[in-house]
């Protein structure tokens, strides 16, 4: 594996940068959202729209990144894409169990007492894409080498993201129940409930940026901590 | 292409002599219909054959899990996976024989545990045999294909028993999805469905070209 020895400044930097942006977003958000006018079947708790599918958007994203840095890691051998993956993986993983806990407390109240689950095209989608995260971590912690473990992973990822289109076409095709509203798609969201939606994307859009780069920076100087130690047994 | 056949022809004729994994995998089968027999209320054969293709693929999976763990497990005796990684040529060569092998031993075992399924609950599944031979064929290449990948990965991993079905099965759902649509159909004696060998055609076809250039970076140098 080639280790880049220079300091991750650039990584650092962008963490910085996106830090600030979400400092900056998280107080518009809260404001937006608690002014956000009230649904009038569902009530206070459709404002978990806000919350809901914006973590879905992060769950997907962090397993195309996971995919995309262990291509590059399979084509290049760069310690540092392998550490994107990780990232990618853990983090959409966070956003990914998030969004399953979110779901499920408004389909209670949204489809009625008892509802907690169905077995909609989406919700088995992301349950599957949440099964594929939980075996690429654990394929991760069981093998041994950090070479070896970066290359399987990166395998492993390639090989997962073709599943998520396939996954959507075959549950289309066999008939899940499609539980969920299109009006997302549709553009008909309620008045004066875009802009909260839209804050809601970007703010958590860029915590997961910010979780992303963090998470990355922590692995590479962990990455280059371990050489330099391994550098210095050698020379002794 | 050479490589391909010679180890196709190795792991068959290692199987025939020993026969370990076609045993383990059919008793293993027999096994789990068993176990689904007092696992539901009784039910007449005619009720029964709506359950015949879920829980035959269910079986079908888990025994291929036990096939596919052994694919290179036996490899791994006296350090015969480094004598493969130098074989001449591309690695997805050895891929394919070896993932060509296991189709075979796992649609015998396939058959044969069918055929103890109708024989047990008095289903019949003889008046579609052709389409469900179909089905069963093509999502075979799709479980033979990810799971000799994953098979070659697990195998060099820390409690392997345990990560291969972990990593193969949330992969194998859509397949399952189409391939249990397609039973149903051919096992109530209609063709095969063109919507379920449809997707078991395009995830085969996707799966194998993948797993033939991946497997390239699966064996260690």
């Amino acid at each position: 594996m080639n280790v880049t020895p220079n300091p991750p400044d650039r990584i650092a930097r962008a963490q910085r940068v996106l830090g600030w942006i979400l400092l900056a977003l998280s107080p518009v958000y809260a404001w937006a959202v608690v002014r956000a006018p009230t649904d009038s079947i569902q009530g206070t708790m459709q404002k978990i729209l806000y919350v809901h599918p914006p973590l879905a958007y992060g769950a997907y994203l962090g397993f195309v990144v996971t995919a995309v840095a262990g291509g590059l890691f399979l084509w290049r051998g760069r310690e540092r894409d392998d550490q994107l993956a990780i990232a990618g993986a853990e983090v959409g993983t966070v956003f990914c169990t998030l969004m399953l806990i979110t779901g499920p407390i408004w389909a209670r109240g949204a489809w009625g007492p008892g509802n907690w689950w169905v077995w909609d095209a989406r919700l088995t989608l992301t349950l599957l894409l949440w099964f594929v995260y939980l075996a690429y971590l654990l394929l991760r912690s069981f093998t041994e080498g950090d070479e070896r473990t970066a290359r399987f992973a990166s395998i492993y990822g390639v090989l997962c993201v073709v599943l998520i289109p396939l996954n959507y076409w075959i549950i289309d095709l066999v008939g899940g129940r499609a539980q969920h509203p299109k009006n997302i798609e549709g553009g008909s969201l309620g008045e004066g409930m875009g802009f909260p939606f839209l804050m809601g994307n970007l703010t958590l859009f860029f915590a997961f940026a910010y979780l992303l780069v963090l998470r990355w920076r922590v692995g590479v100087l962990r990455a280059e901590s371990e050489l330099r130690a391994w550098e210095g047994d050698a020379a002794r | 292409m050479r490589v391909a056949w010679t180890l196709l022809w190795k792991d068959l004729a290692t199987e025939w002599r020993s026969r370990d994994r076609l045993v383990a995998m059919i008793v293993f089968s027999m096994l789990v219909i068993v176990v689904f027999q007092f696992g539901w209320p009784p039910m007449k054969p005619a009720e029964m054959e709506r359950f015949a293709p879920g829980v035959l693929w269910v079986t079908y999976v888990f025994a291929a899990v036990i096939g596919l763990g052994r694919t290179f497990a036996m490899e791994l005796e006296n350090d015969a996976m480094t004598a493969l990684a130098l074989a001449p040529g591309t690695r997805g060569w050895i891929f394919l024989g070896k993932a060509g092998a296991t189709w075979l031993l796992i649609s015998l075992v396939q058959a044969m545990t069918a055929f103890v399924f109708a024989l047990f609950f008095r289903v019949d599944l003889a008046s579609g045999i052709a389409g469900s031979a179909l089905v069963a064929g093509l999502a075979n290449v799709s479980i033979c294909s990810v799971g000799t990948l994953l098979s070659a990965m697990s195998v060099r991993s820390r409690f392997r028993d345990v990560l291969l079905p972990v990593l193969l099965i949330p992969t194998l759902i859509p397949v399952l999805a189409a391939a249990v649509r397609g039973s149903t159909a051919t096992f109530a004696g209609q063709a095969a469905p063109f919507d379920a060998l449809q997707p078991l055609i395009v995830i085969g076809g996707i799966y194998s070209i993948l797993c033939f250039l991946l497997f390239d970076f699966v064996l260690d140098e």
